[in-house]
């Protein structure tokens, strides 16, 4: 009996039409895709992205050249230069990230005792020639100082956690 | 009479059935596999001698990158060995928190898997559908640590960061409604447990879809049904684990075999094969994904209870909280030399393993008590089923190679390394 | 078990040690280690950290490890809960005060608070109150401070009092008011003050130079010597990115023991001075060019074969720096002998090479460095330790401590930082008498006849001969103000005598880090590698420059500054045809005289040997690459080897040359000084002639030490004037501050009038080795002086 009404659903192309059922159905259903680039998927306040060095609201960048983050990098990505500045404070001569280098692992954020490195939500952002993909402390803080709202808004609710 | 020769085919790296970066030497009689010699190494990245070289904890984020379709998987294997040799618990609620995204790293696997191994051999379908589930589970990834895949979220003591209490939101566009937009964010009004919960209530419905399409599909039995057959002696001598092992009839996880953080304390079922075939192996991994909902329900449900601790609360491990690292001299003092020289565990030699959605994924640790490892060995699930190959294609046609190499369920940066 | 030793236990492990050892030296041997700050091995104990706090069994407090003599069958408890409480405890206490600094804190990864914070300390913090803020110190360009910082160890107080001999820090204040300074805000002047970086166990005292530029754990260490005295003191040179960092001491117990000197410390700064010549540069009619290194080799050929076939080899000269290494002068030689040219020489600033003939075959000690301290005498003729060799110094006041008489003969630039028994302030015009002296009162008392006719023993010689001959060891040291003398040779023969006569040992101080190897290397033209007399007798350094040679070959060295009568030298270079100039500088100077100019690495960045005062071989490698084009200088002269088609000049690498020298200098062993004629001195010449002093500041020795900044800020960098005392003053109608006409040959200079009472009479202290003098004549020789 078993036999005869597998013979039966298999002739009948039972199992396939019922997949293809299945599929027919999810073409008049709203579609789970989003037309990026003019939307974007939601983004976290800890994603983890471009790399930005900030600025005290008066203007004075926060970095002290402790250089923890260049200790702490696994991939050896940044490099960084300091010596006394004329005012005799501790600051950067050079602050170097090589984004081919870099795997996002957020280390370099977590070490940052000053909050002045930051890995931001950019993550569209491309090279066209050799070396573009290396940011240079300018390129940095130009990073920080365009999306300090969002970099600011994003530490504070992270804030709660660390 | 004329000679007949082997017709010797190379088979990648560049095929998009090979998974990455395989690269076969393929000796067949006509179409038949007389021989095949699997080439790796083009994804070696020295991870074992890197490690090596820095601290414990900078190691990490390489773990991810080695079985890249189940990166906390390996992160876990790696902070468990520390934890091992510091001779360290980490609290309980991290304990479940690294449970739960266990088992969602082997969904998001086994969603990877399902999907690609039916592209691989012609179902088009399960792929996308797949992919629409990866992406939500991509999100809590997102949520919890920043990073869709390369988390670095597990530490020596616990996790990172706690579960965020909020997730976010699509905004409105002049693509989409308002309505549209409130449908999307539906499962995200509340934190990221909602949002997980959320996942869980529908994924067993659309396991079943892939099942509508896949399980019963005469194509799909065809491609693999009685194909790359191994005996569960067989499987054993050959060092398999994971469903490649449980599909051949052995009842081995080590999970339930050798207990570790607190899967004693859930309940879940093992699934194991009968004939030891392709598409016993698909059985049990579909199968597996769904225990895998049932753990992750589990754990929502204490980590709901019972908040706390998610990280072990001593700065000689583990950095201070922040506002703490501004004021106070013995936690600057801490941060500074965590992040420069780190930790230093004592000497010895653990090996911890894990059940990573391949299988058996384990580090051998070796410490002479420096700051950083004198030896890390990476036990691959994928590397010793991989050695198999061979033995699972000879006889088999062509087209089953794909099928095999889908079974297997290889992911090169955990093979090369 | 002998009565003096003691066996105690510490963890349950039982150790023998000598009596009155402290519990923490016992625990250092065995390895056993004890948080720690204000106790050092080589200063006094203080236990006033009390961070060595360790249980002692039957003792109700746990006691300071450093301060407790171990007495035997004690049992000591490093790790018990009671010791590490208390550790915990001190701690705390300790960083109660101390700023949040770490990420701007350049001691941040090498700071033993940090490290025994996180070894013995609590993880947080209890302390919610105000710190408290101390006001930063100006001591100098050497060191930064940041007193905020201090934990008040008293290491940095207790090295001025025991080791630099001056107590030139101290604390003020008690309790939360303690602060470390100098009581009134001045620079140190130490020669050694740069240790107190290395003792202070926090951030307070930090390196000026080194000062924000790199991190402990980013650099790379490599081992070194100092290039600046005989002494060969061992380094340690901190690279990262191809740039020396700074310098530090490597222990070294034979030589240098755990300190370093300022010079040896801060002079890496002259590396990257922007004199540097990165490129060979040639002159073609008056045009500078820069070239590339086969033009400018090339060229160098041409130019000194030109000389050779017009005039003959015998028309050239080398002058080679006496600070090069062993390879480099050896190669040196080599050249020249192999071009048949016997003009080579390294003794730049000496005038007198009467006994060259019978000297020894290398200057040394006449004993080890570490025996320096072991003396029960010593008499110093015309050295200066404390500025020319200041590690010899602080051995010479660790004997002078233990109770020898350490004394002097000949005026020091500055008072000794120990005790003296004997200081006889002659004047170079006056020492040849004083030194006959001497010997003559060591003849008297050993019955022996008198030396020389006419010599007479004043009151102080008697003294010191006395005292010489009283003396279980002693040594008679010669140093470089008696090689730079005219009558040098007369004076080496006279110091000789008296060693002799006292059965003193025969030592020199010389000049140049490297003046034994020189010897050795046969950069002399008297004698070829190993001390063998040359085939063919060459010129003299000062007598090539007064012959005015046709060609000249300069290795390292700036003539007008490097040589005894600097002005000589430039005319007789500007007059020369060809001169090729191996130097790691250009200077105006040097672009004038010279022909090819070919850069050459500096110390640090070539590998070589030198060879220091006790005869010891130390061999270093590069630390780092040469800047720009330039080469390591063996390179180059073997290059110049292979163009001039000479035998024996294909070397793979720098310790084949040094083989092939240890190979000539197998059998060579430091032979007996001098025994020179005996004569004591003519008359002085007439009233109005001034007797010029030349010596060489401590921060002129070389032309690197000589653009180090931070060295040429401090005390001893900067050039003020001519000294004289007030008597010479009175009788010039000049006062301090005074601007004086100072002629010499013809050349007139004006300078401040310095009135300095160490200046003895009919003398004029003004230095050589320095921009300000070069242009004027004989280092050692008469002047005058007038009112402007």
């Amino acid at each position: 009996m078993n036999k005869v009404r597998q013979y039966f659903k298999s002739l009948l192309l039972l199992e396939l039409l019922k997949g293809l059922s299945l599929t027919l159905r999810y073409l008049f259903r709203p579609k789970f895709t989003i037309r990026y680039p003019e939307e974007k998927t939601p983004q976290g306040f800890r994603f983890r992205g471009l790399h930005a060095l900030r600025r005290y609201p008066n203007g004075e960048e926060r970095c002290i050249a402790c250089k923890l983050c260049e200790a702490v990098c696994p991939a050896l990505a940044i490099t960084i230069e300091a010596e006394p500045r004329e005012d005799g404070t501790r600051r950067t001569t050079r602050y170097d990230i090589d984004l081919t280098k870099c795997i996002f692992c957020g280390f370099c954020e977590e070490s940052c005792p000053v909050d002045s490195i930051v890995e931001t939500r950019i993550f569209e952002y491309h090279g066209e020639k050799r070396g573009d993909l290396l940011m240079t402390k300018k390129d940095l803080l130009a990073v920080g100082d365009r999306w300090e709202k969002q970099i600011a808004a994003d530490r504070r609710e992270d804030a709660l956690y660390r | 009479m004329p000679e007949i020769q082997n017709f010797t085919l190379n088979f990648g790296p560049q095929h998009p059935a090979a998974h990455g970066v395989l690269r076969l030497v393929l000796e067949m009689d006509g179409e038949v596999i007389e021989r095949a010699d699997p080439h790796i190494g083009l994804l070696h990245r020295a991870t074992e001698k890197l490690a090596e070289s820095k601290p414990y904890n900078q190691s990490i984020g390489y773990m991810d990158r080695l079985d890249y379709v189940s990166m906390m998987c390996n992160e876990h294997a790696y902070v468990l060995a520390m934890e091992r040799l510091l001779g360290i618990e980490p609290p309980l609620r991290s304990q479940y928190i690294r449970v739960m995204f266990d088992e969602i790293t082997r969904i998001l696997n086994h969603l990877m898997w399902l999907g690609a191994h039916g592209l691989d051999i012609g179902a088009m379908t399960v792929f996308l559908y797949c992919f629409r589930e990866r992406e939500d589970l991509m999100d809590c990834y997102e949520a919890v640590s920043g990073t869709r895949m390369h988390a670095t979220y597990y530490r020596p003591g616990g996790v990172y960061r706690d579960l965020p209490q909020s997730m976010p939101q699509y905004e409105a566009s002049r693509w989409r409604s308002n309505k549209e937009v409130d449908r999307l964010n539906a499962d995200r009004q509340g934190s990221l447990l909602d949002f997980i919960e959320a996942f869980t209530e529908r994924f067993p419905e659309r396991i079943d879809e892939y099942e509508t399409l896949l399980t019963d599909n005469r194509i799909w039995k065809q491609r693999t049904v009685g194909i790359g057959v191994v005996s569960p002696e067989r499987a054993l001598q050959l060092g398999f684990s994971g469903p490649m092992l449980r599909g051949s009839g052995v009842e081995w996880d080590l999970r339930k075999k050798q207990p570790y953080e607190v899967y004693d304390r859930v309940e879940f079922d093992i699934p194991v094969g009968v004939n030891g075939d392709c598409y016993d192996r698909y059985l049990v991994r579909v199968e597996e994904m769904r225990q895998s909902n049932r753990i992750i329900r589990q754990c929502i449900d204490w980590l709901r209870a019972n908040p706390g601790p998610v990280i072990v609360d001593d700065h000689k491990l583990v950095p201070p909280r922040r506002e703490e690292m501004k004021e106070d001299m013995e936690s600057l003092i801490h941060h500074f030399k965590l992040f420069t020289e780190g930790f230093c565990i004592p000497e010895g030699e653990v090996y911890s393993a894990v059940e990573a959605p391949k299988g058996e994924f384990g580090i051998y640790l070796v410490s002479d008590g420096a700051n950083k490892p004198y030896r890390l060995k990476i036990r691959a699930p994928g590397f010793a089923h991989l050695s198999s190959f061979d033995e699972m294609v000879r006889g088999h046609m062509l087209a089953d190679v794909v099928a095999i190499i889908g079974t297997q369920d290889i992911v090169f940066g955990e093979v090369d390394r | 078990m002998s009565d003096d030793r003691v066996t105690i236990e510490i963890n349950g492990q039982a150790f023998e040690a000598p009596r009155g050892a402290m519990v923490i030296q016992v625990a250092d041997e065995a390895g056993i280690a004890i948080p720690r700050f204000c106790y050092h091995k080589k200063l006094s104990v203080a236990a006033n950290c009390r961070m060595c706090l360790v249980e002692v069994e039957k003792a109700p407090k746990p006691l300071p490890a450093c301060a407790t003599p171990v007495m035997d069958g004690m049992k000591v408890f490093t790790r018990s809960p009671l010791a590490l409480e208390a550790q915990r405890s001190v701690m705390e206490f300790l960083l109660i005060n101390h700023p949040l600094d770490c990420p701007i804190c350049d001691q941040g990864g090498e700071c033993e608070l940090q490290d025994v914070a996180m070894g013995y300390g609590k993880s947080i913090s209890r302390f919610v109150e105000r710190k408290r803020v101390v006001a930063d110190k100006d001591i100098g360009p050497l060191i930064a401070t940041d007193m905020t910082r201090c934990i008040h160890c008293t290491r940095c107080v207790r090295f001025g009092e025991e080791i630099g001999g001056m107590p030139e820090l101290g604390a003020t204040g008690r309790g939360e008011h303690m602060e470390i300074g100098t009581f009134v805000e001045r620079a140190l002047s130490s020669e050694m003050s740069g240790n107190i970086i290395d003792l202070c166990p926090v951030g307070a005292l930090t390196s000026k130079p080194f000062r924000f530029r790199a991190r402990a754990w980013e650099m790379q260490q490599r081992d070194a010597i100092a290039p600046h005295d005989g002494v060969g003191s061992n380094i340690h040179v901190h690279v990262s990115g191809n740039r020396v960092m700074r310098v530090v001491p490597r222990e070294n117990e034979a030589i240098n023991e755990v300190w370093l000197s300022d010079r040896d410390r801060f002079s890496y700064e002259g590396l990257y001075h922007d004199d540097r010549l990165l490129e060979p540069m040639v002159k073609n009619d008056g045009e500078w060019r820069v070239v590339d290194w086969e033009t400018a080799l090339a060229r160098a050929v041409e130019g000194l074969d030109a000389v050779r076939v017009r005039h003959g080899a015998e028309r050239l000269g080398a002058l080679l720096s006496a600070s090069a290494t062993a390879e480099e002068l050896y190669l040196g030689q080599k050249l020249f002998r192999g071009m048949g040219c016997p003009n080579i020489d390294h003794r730049l600033r000496e005038i007198d090479f009467r006994d060259q003939a019978d000297a020894p075959s290398f200057p040394w000690l006449g004993l080890t460095i570490a025996a320096v301290e072991r003396l029960t005498s010593v008499l110093l003729v015309g050295a200066d330790p404390r500025k020319e060799h200041p590690i010899i110094n602080h051995r010479l006041r660790k004997a002078s401590l233990a109770g020898a008489d350490v004394m002097m003969l000949g005026a020091t630039r500055e008072a000794s930082n120990y005790r003296v028994a004997e200081q006889l302030d002659a004047s170079p015009l006056s020492m040849q008498n004083a030194l006959a002296g001497i010997a003559a009162a060591l003849a008297t008392s050993r019955g022996d006849p008198s030396p020389s006719s006419g010599m007479v023993a004043g009151e102080a010689e008697r003294r010191i001969a006395e005292r010489l001959l009283g003396s279980e060891r002693a040594a008679v040291l010669v140093g470089p103000m008696i090689a730079m003398h005219p009558q040098a040779s007369r004076l080496r023969a006279l110091a000789a005598y008296v060693a002799n006569a006292s059965a003193a040992s025969y030592g020199v101080l010389s000049l140049g880090a490297n003046a034994a190897g020189a010897w050795l290397a046969g950069a002399l033209p008297h004698r070829g590698p190993g001390a063998k007399p040359a085939p063919r007798e060459g010129l003299a350094a000062a007598d090539m420059l007064n012959d005015e040679l046709a060609g000249y070959l300069l290795l390292g060295i700036e003539p007008e500054l490097d040589c005894a009568d600097g002005a000589r030298a430039l005319a007789a270079l500007r007059a020369a045809e060809c001169v090729v100039s191996l130097t790691a500088y250009r200077t105006e100077t040097m672009m004038e005289y010279a022909d090819v100019l070919l850069p050459i690495a500096l110390h640090a960045e070539t590998s070589g040997t030198y060879v220091n005062l006790e005869g010891a071989w130390q061999s270093m490698s590069g630390a780092v690459v040469p800047p720009g084009e330039a080469r390591p200088a063996w390179k180059v002269l073997r290059v110049l080897g292979n163009l001039f088609e000479l035998d024996g000049f294909d070397y793979q690498d720098c310790s084949s040359v040094l083989g092939e020298l240890r190979e000539r200098v197998a059998n060579v062993a430091p032979s007996a000084p001098p025994h020179g004629a005996l004569e004591h001195a003519e008359a002085a010449g007439g009233e109005s002639v001034i007797f010029r002093v030349g010596s060489v500041p401590v921060y002129a020795v070389d032309p690197l030490v000589r653009r180090a900044r931070a060295l040429q800020r401090t005390a001893d960098g900067i050039f003020r004037g001519v000294r004289i005392n007030q008597r010479l003053a009175a009788e010039l109608g000049l006062a301090d501050g005074d601007s004086a006409a100072v002629r010499q040959n013809g050349t007139r200079r004006s300078f401040p009038v310095v009135l300095d009472e160490r200046v003895p009479d009919g003398c004029a202290e003004l230095a050589a080795g320095v921009v300000e003098t070069a242009a004027l004549g004989p280092c050692f020789g008469p002047m005058t002086i007038e009112r402007e």
